[in-house]
């Protein structure tokens, strides 16, 4: 059936049509097949995504929307029979007036205020040091930062807090020696201590983004700062930095979505310590209100809320880059 | 990167949900006892329990009578996902005939429609031998949703040779205990009267109840939700003090560090209810003849009102097929002496059984050596009458419970005070109640 040759393709009319038809009526159908062939492909293509799409977001999107929503009543106290009724924004008032909610929000707002313009920052200046060849050994220590994101992060976590517990952990044992009395679980250090998590297993990820964007700085671009008299850390905060920024704009937005997301790490630690409770983080809160609570309109709302709040963020974080663009792009 | 860490975290979850495993074998029951009869077999029912001794009193069941068969499982404690996996089972459909609730998680499971209203199936024969205050618990708006196996009010566990040694008069009242944590902390160091548990939600419930707080009312058609009321504040800001002025410890107590502060002498008392007098012996066998049992502290000496702290009731759920053999067994189960006699038989326990006709039984089951021969019964016995009846648990105790304990734990951590944490938990409680549509008032 394949029409790459205009001897096949006359065959093929030839076959399906009477000869007569002339050159201009042949045109036609074998644009047409072309053209069936080109959607043909894109629909076998694209229709896994949608498919995934509307299969595992937008139909889970649609339940909790509507269990937001609706709800099984009972009238009173709440021993009659139920009934589905529209309970409009009953849940969202509940979840937003629920102060364990609003503490696991700001929870997760100080961890993004700590980890991302570390995590940012950290990978950056890694990634300047081995493209500038400072770094002996680049193979290993790429290959070394990024092992550790190769391990699943309820892995980590477990390893993690094994070097945490106290009586467990060498690590405190040999602080204790040295007369350094240090809980890493305590109140004020178990944010830090998860933050700690987080960059031991993405800051080779996040390593490689910037180092592949630095590998496609123009080698012409270096060499006539180098001609202009820049050093090498000139180099690097003046002229690589500002050719990285979109990887950098990617990098904070991912970091950011996947913080706001923390589950897996605080979970498990709130196994070992009680300053980590049931209702930590938001996604920890949804997971507390659906699986202890049973109570699937909060569990839902809260959900919602936070799909909200990681849409108009992300949303706002590539209007701010867009924004910082523009200037320097226009001088140019 | 974004997509493969969502995946993780849903991984998590997954692994986190407790499985509802063993449900299958809930399928068994079916058939009302008149078919099963008929075809000449007895009626079988399942039965979940994380009550230890439940399988001796299975068995002790199954061999008295030939008409009913019950197949045991053996569960994790509530809080360790044997209120979660009979939650699953029940939204499957496959919830055993009988299940074990406590107290406090009875109104939940209610309203949740997992149990059924029992109020046609109880006869009057049991519903006169329970004590009243244990039936009010677990009934609302005239519809009793289980029924009570034991009754414990709150006890004071004393180490009768460390007040000796140091010259300490067993406190009647709590002004009484405050002088007494002050004369532990100053005749020996680093020792204390006791302990204020930062895993005590229900302890915290059960002061409160002696105190004639109300933490939820129904009288009015809605959930008055009143956490922090005046008699709880009391409460609060007593043990407040005694925290302050370092005369307690803080820590939990059903844990490891507690049970060591018990086993090195740190710590001379524990509040618990009435069963704990076997959960002692169990945990520190080393302290035989050295504790002793004493009614809990009261606000006044007039006053001989007393709280509650644990206790468990049998329920049948919206899935069993075969409700009459079902009350049959929890009939036998509560109110049975044989019943009793095989649960104290597994090993120590001291439950103070909510149908008072037993208590001869189990003051003759109960080996009172641990205690030097004293007679804990009817000690028991006494304090029970005095349990005040005015108490109601919440529609989500579990969480309203443990929000309390989160906060606390913070307290214990130099963030915050016990009343912040009920404050808390007052208003988290109030929002969970609203998004499930039941009509509530804050009290």
């Amino acid at each position: 059936m394949t029409a790459t040759t205009p001897s096949t393709s006359t065959a093929a009319v030839r076959d399906g049509e009477a000869p007569a038809s002339g050159p201009g009526r042949r045109r036609t159908p074998r644009k047409r097949t072309a053209r069936q062939r080109e959607l043909g492909a894109c629909g076998a293509l694209m229709t896994p995504f949608f498919l995934l799409l509307l299969t595992v977001f937008l139909i889970p999107v649609g339940g909790a929307v509507y269990l937001s929503f609706f709800s099984q009543d009972q009238p009173g106290l709440g021993f009659g029979p139920e009934r589905t009724v529209f309970a409009g924004f009953r849940s969202y008032e509940a979840v937003l007036s629920d102060p364990t909610f609003l503490s696991s929000l700001a929870t997760t707002g100080l961890y993004c205020l700590i980890y991302i313009p570390l995590i940012a920052v950290l990978a950056l200046a890694i990634a300047l040091l081995l493209d500038s060849g400072a770094a002996k050994l680049r193979r290993t220590a790429q290959l070394s930062l990024f092992l550790p994101h190769a391990v699943p992060g309820i892995i980590a976590a477990i390893i993690w807090l094994y070097l945490y517990t106290p009586g467990l952990s060498p690590v405190v044992d040999l602080l204790n020696k040295g007369d350094i009395d240090i809980n890493f679980l305590g109140v004020n250090t178990v944010l830090p201590s998860i933050v700690n998590i987080a960059v031991w297993s993405n800051l080779g990820y996040n390593v490689v983004i910037f180092y592949a964007a630095l590998q496609a700085v123009p080698r012409e671009v270096l060499e006539a700062s180098v001609v202009d008299g820049a050093g090498p850390v000139r180099t690097a905060l003046q002229v690589k930095v500002p050719l990285v920024r979109p990887s950098a704009v990617m990098v904070v937005m991912f970091t950011l979505i996947w913080s706001l997301q923390l589950f897996t790490e605080p979970m498990l630690l709130s196994q070992s310590t009680r300053v980590v409770d049931s209702r930590f983080t938001p996604n920890m809160y949804i997971y507390d209100a659906a699986f202890t609570r049973a109570n699937y309109g909060l569990a839902a709302a809260a959900s919602v809320i936070l799909l909200v709040i990681i849409i108009a963020l992300s949303y706002a974080v590539s209007r701010w880059s867009n924004r910082a663009n523009t200037p320097e792009e226009a001088a140019q | 990167m974004h997509g493969r860490h969502r995946r993780r975290s849903l991984l998590a979850a997954l692994a986190a949900l407790p499985l509802g495993g063993a449900a299958a074998t809930a399928c068994s029951s079916g058939g009302g006892p008149d078919r099963a009869q008929a075809r000449g077999g007895p009626a079988r029912i399942t039965f979940w329990s994380a009550l230890r001794g439940s399988q001796e009193v299975v068995d002790a069941f199954n061999k008295s009578q030939d008409r009913v068969r019950v197949d045991f499982e053996q569960i994790p404690g509530g809080q360790q996902g044997g209120y979660a996996k009979l939650r699953n089972a029940a939204r499957a459909g496959n919830a055993p005939d009988v299940a074990t609730v406590e107290y406090p998680q009875v109104p939940g499971f209610a309203i949740d429609g997992v149990l059924r209203d029992l109020t046609p199936l109880i006869s009057d024969r049991l519903r006169k031998a329970v004590l009243p205050a244990a039936f009010a618990l677990t009934t609302f708006e005239k519809r009793t949703y289980s029924v009570p196996l034991d009754i414990e009010p709150m006890m004071l566990f004393y180490r009768r040779d460390l007040f000796r040694k140091h010259g300490i008069d067993l406190p009647r009242t709590w002004a009484e205990f405050e002088d007494a944590a002050r004369t532990v902390r100053r005749k020996a160091p680093g020792k204390r009267l006791t302990t204020f548990p930062s895993d005590g939600g229900s302890r915290l419930a059960g002061f409160a109840w002696q105190a004639n707080g109300q933490w939820f009312d129904t009288r009015n058609g809605a959930w008055e939700v009143s956490l922090a009321d005046g008699p709880t504040r009391k409460v609060i800001a007593y043990w407040q003090r005694l925290v302050d002025e370092d005369l307690a410890f803080q820590n939990p107590i059903d844990t490891p560090v507690g049970v060591a502060q018990i086993a090195k002498s740190q710590v001379f008392t524990k509040m618990s209810g009435a069963w704990d007098a076997g959960g002692i012996m169990g945990s520190q066998p080393g302290q035989k003849g050295k504790w002793g049992v004493a009614p809990s502290p009261r606000w006044d000496a007039g006053n001989r009102q007393v709280g509650t702290h644990g206790g468990s009731t049998f329920a049948i759920t919206k899935d069993s097929r075969n409700t009459e053999a079902a009350m049959e067994f929890i009939e036998w189960q509560v109110s049975h002496p044989d019943s009793l006699r095989a649960r104290l038989s597994s090993g120590i326990s001291s439950m103070y059984p909510a149908v008072a006709g037993l208590v001869p039984v189990a003051r003759k089951a109960f080996d009172s050596g641990y205690y030097s021969g004293q007679d804990i019964y009817t000690l028991f016995e006494k304090e029970a009458e005095h349990v005040s009846d005015q108490w109601v648990w919440g529609p989500r105790m579990t969480s309203t419970v443990r929000t309390i304990e989160d906060g606390l734990a913070r307290v214990e951590g130099g963030h915050g005070t016990i009343l912040g944490a009920v404050e808390e938990a007052q208003r988290s409680t109030l929002s969970d109640l609203k998004s499930l549509g039941l009509a509530t008032r804050e009290g």
